[in-house]
């Protein structure tokens, strides 16, 4: 265990990006903070959620994959070393649960891995709910992680107190930066442990939805009432940390024929329509039905977890007030 | 807009007419649904199609297209003969009520039902409806306007919300929804041929001067300009032998595609500035190359009036610059140097020779989200809804309106009506949205929507290929079978420029606004 006093973190940082390009959460025209390459605005360390999740770093909205020249064909794989600092406990969840998708029958995704074995995770545990639509607790999670991080830094106050998870992890913490930590860090940490599993978080009720999921399932007609208001415009797809679903398209360049992967969403007519034309999921409350229930009925029947993470952005993007806190709240009254 | 977005929430009965909010303005759909849903708010729907609000309404009335005045003085009627009016209103805020109102004892329900074909009683019912409170909010869009009366139709919704008071007070007002983010700003910066910005008229001295001053010329013309429309009209008398086009894309949205083609071939020297090329694009001797709204700075002002300040995100594409520079150099090279560096100096500017928006600085637009005009000095504070008190005119104007049939309506050899609109995928001719793989796959094709008694008689079914013809061309479309549509009615779009519908429709105009009736032409069907 380290101590990482918080003025150092920012040339820390930049130090690091020297060698491998460093992302981190950054506040744009003193409005906005978004999850970007260091230099995009200032570096902060207020507690917050960033709109679009971590897994954008690994499965970018858009993405070369192959190009095409009289030569032949070449896979683009972006190899390039990368780091990312104050990813939330809920984001390395829903990477543990890509990860799994992603290499799913012995099969790996070369340009997801290309991007996942290079990377420096530096996870940013929550003291608490970082917004009002937080509901990690509530999937039966903690907002600290156990595993899956080279480095995990808890918020002291004027300082981090930092664990490494990994061996790349135990040689970062060996720069000067790092100090090591006071005998108290310990009992701190056990303070700050607790005291953010406490912490009074949104609790729509994931489990209790799980489990009546397990045995039943909603009517159309229910789906279709919650459609209504749908405009299907698949924000809630593109925020979803868990969301992987992508289309293909080609592109003319100068150096050749270009195909690119850009993120796409099931809540999208054109997503199921099949050649003849006809959908099997053509009305849209089919489409809200499969998308959710994808993730509390399907997740946790396939792979035994939950598909929700409890990051509760689906709910903040929802231009119509739905979302997975509402659905939740929705199936619990049946 | 006369209200804020906002007051959607707090509104007690919406009257849809003319809109289909979910395909077109979908977030403000969002707030009419769960309105209904969550708190019991009710909706008087009136649009001809089975549109998705349909589902929610508590009264839905399908009248026939294009008697929107009828069914409106019917309702007035109703509401007058029911003394359900609002008395005090019209005394102390109106004018001319007594001209309107006797005009109005004409249309009785049963005179109404016969323009309209809606019962009397489902009239009725509608009338009170809207008359029973006073958070009753008009919502429309081109389903009104985009008629021969397109202006009487308007009027027609002004009084409906004089005579009952629904106007002025929040959560109560005539709204008509923009159909692009920043229609309301280029309207309210004088790209409108009679009047400068903040609807300053042209042919006022007073306002001519004070723009000569401002821009240092003598002598701008007192005359005012044409309308797009006309424009093509002219084109074909010769009168117009140059035009420049910026960010629009009229060979597919206009009426009577082949007139524009005509007109478009005749130019001798046709300007396109835009983003992308697009069909009119081809017709031009010049293009200019514009940058896109993530790769400039300036300002939008939404259906709201609010004007909301935009970041450059990306540097522009080389070889491109933002329009106002684009202008700024064209200007410069015809004799007339603008030096503006920044869109903020074009604002001060606006501030200047602008009333409505003499406080809306970026200064302000910085630290907020946004400021709805008139916001007249450097602290108002905006303003949320129009007409508060006092109409901007003074007192508010009736006016005497009597129903005109559509120019061109349905006979033995065109016996269908054809109305155009838009889907939710794409956004006007699909310049941008069909050249996103994802969006045109949600609608990579346009159909034609017609009636199952109609696609009976017919003989087609589901899928199959039909022509449709006007006097001005024909087209090869897929039929969708669907009761949305009603029977003599077929529905098409005008995003798809290999099917341009727009070469069918009819290129009659408002006599004011100069808007053409896209909502009503008379077709002919048969199997292909």
């Amino acid at each position: 265990m380290k101590q990482l006093k918080k003025e150092k973190l920012a040339p820390f940082l930049k130090e690091m990006n020297k060698e491998r390009t460093v992302y981190c959460p950054q506040s744009v025209d003193e409005k906005d903070i978004i999850l970007a390459p260091l230099g995009k605005g200032e570096i902060t360390d207020e507690a917050c959620k960033t709109s679009i999740s971590f897994k954008s770093i690994l499965f970018p909205q858009k993405e070369e994959i192959n190009l095409f020249t009289r030569g032949g064909v070449e896979k683009t794989l972006d190899k390039n070393k990368t780091a990312v600092f104050g990813v939330r406990t809920c984001d390395l969840r829903s990477m543990e649960f890509v990860d799994n998708f992603m290499s799913r029958n012995q099969m790996k995704d070369p340009f997801y891995f290309a991007k996942r074995d290079n990377i420096i995770i530096m996870a940013l545990a929550c003291n608490g709910p970082l917004s009002e639509t937080c509901f990690c607790t509530d999937t039966g999670a903690s907002p600290f992680l156990y595993k899956g991080f080279d480095l995990q830094f808890f918020d002291a106050g004027a300082f981090y107190i930092v664990e490494s998870g990994s061996s790349s992890g135990d040689k970062i913490i060996e720069s000067d930066y790092f100090i090591d930590a006071d005998p108290k860090d310990e009992e701190t940490l056990k303070k700050i442990k607790d005291y953010s599993i406490k912490a009074e978080m949104q609790a729509p009720g994931v489990s209790n939805a799980i489990e009546w999921l397990k045995e039943k399932t909603p009517e159309p007609e229910f789906w279709e009432d919650l459609a209504t208001a749908c405009i299907a415009c698949g924000g809630c797809s593109y925020v979803c940390p868990t969301c992987t679903c992508f289309n293909i398209f080609d592109s003319p360049s100068n150096r050749g024929f270009l195909r690119f992967r850009t993120w796409d969403t099931c809540m999208y007519e054109g997503f199921s329509r099949e050649t003849s034309g006809h959908n099997p999921r053509g009305a849209l409350g089919s489409r809200l039905a499969r998308r959710y229930l994808h993730k509390i009925k399907e997740d946790p029947a396939n792979y035994g977890i939950s598909g929700c993470v409890g990051c509760g952005r689906c709910s903040d993007a929802c231009p119509v007030g739905l979302g997975m806190i509402e659905i939740i709240r929705q199936i619990n009254k049946i | 807009m006369t209200n804020s977005i906002d007051e959607f929430e707090d509104a007690s009965v919406f009257m849809v007419i003319g809109s289909n909010t979910t395909a077109n303005h979908p977030l403000i759909s969002a707030r009419i649904i769960n309105a209904v849903k969550q708190r019991g708010a009710k909706l008087i729907l009136c649009d001809p199609r089975c549109i998705d609000l349909a589902s929610i309404a508590s009264i839905h009335i399908r009248h026939k297209i294009g008697s929107d005045v009828a069914l409106i003085n019917g309702f007035m009627n109703i509401i007058l003969n029911k003394e359900l009016e609002d008395k005090a209103f019209i005394k102390e805020r109106t004018e001319n009520f007594e001209k309107m109102a006797e005009v109005v004892k004409k249309y009785t329900p049963d005179y109404v039902a016969g323009i309209t074909g809606i019962e009397p009683e489902l009239l009725v019912k509608a009338a009170e409806l809207y008359a029973s409170s006073k958070r009753s909010m008009i919502v429309y869009a081109m389903g009104i306007t985009q008629h021969i009366t397109g202006t009487d139709n308007v009027k027609s919704c002004a009084n409906l919300a004089m005579l009952t008071g629904n106007i002025g007070t929040p959560s109560s007002g005539v709204n008509p929804l923009r159909g692009q983010n920043n229609v309301q700003g280029a309207c309210d910066m004088g790209a409108l041929p009679n009047v400068y910005s903040g609807y300053q008229p042209v042919a006022d001295l007073f306002v001519r001067n004070k723009f000569e001053k401002q821009w240092g010329v003598d002598k701008l013309p007192d005359g005012k300009g044409l309308t797009v429309i006309e424009m093509g009209q002219e084109i074909e008398k010769g009168n117009i032998k140059a035009l420049y086009i910026m960010g629009e894309n009229p060979f597919i949205s206009d009426p009577d595609a082949k007139h524009m083609h005509r007109a478009l071939k005749k130019l001798e020297l046709l300007i396109v500035q835009d983003i992308f090329p697009s069909s009119t694009s081809e017709f031009a001797h010049v293009i200019l190359p514009a940058a896109c709204f993530a790769e400039r700075g300036g300002t939008y002002t939404n259906t709201e009036r609010r004007v909301q300040l935009s970041h450059e995100a990306l540097p522009p594409l080389k070889g491109t610059l933002p329009d106002w520079k684009i202008i700024c150099e064209i200007s410069k090279r015809a004799g007339f140097p603008m030096d503006y560096k920044d869109p903020s100096e074009i604002m001060d500017e606006i501030n200047i020779t602008t009333p409505s928006y003499s406080g809306i600085t970026y200064e302000r637009l910085k630290k907020g989200w946004g400021l709805s005009w008139p916001c007249t000095s450097k602290d108002h504070p905006g303003t949320k809804f129009l007409h508060q008190g006092k109409f901007t005119r003074g007192r508010g104007l009736f006016h005497v309106i009597e129903y005109i049939p559509p120019a061109e309506l349905p006979d033995a050899e065109y016996p269908f009506i054809l109305t155009t609109g838009r889907l939710r995928p794409h956004f006007h001719t699909g310049t941008m949205t069909r050249r996103t793989a994802i969006l045109d796959r949600e609608a990579p094709a346009p159909v034609l929507d017609i009636n199952p008694e109609d696609a009976k008689a017919l003989r087609v079914r589901n899928g199959d290929q039909i022509i449709i013809e006007s006097r001005r061309g024909a087209l090869k479309l897929a039929v969708n079978i669907t009761l949305d549509v009603p029977k003599g009615v077929v529905f098409s779009t005008f995003h798809f420029k290999e099917k341009n519908i727009n070469e069918l429709t009819l290129c009659a105009l408002d006599p004011v606004a100069g808007i053409p009736e896209y909502k009503n032409c008379a077709v002919s069907i048969r199997r292909s």
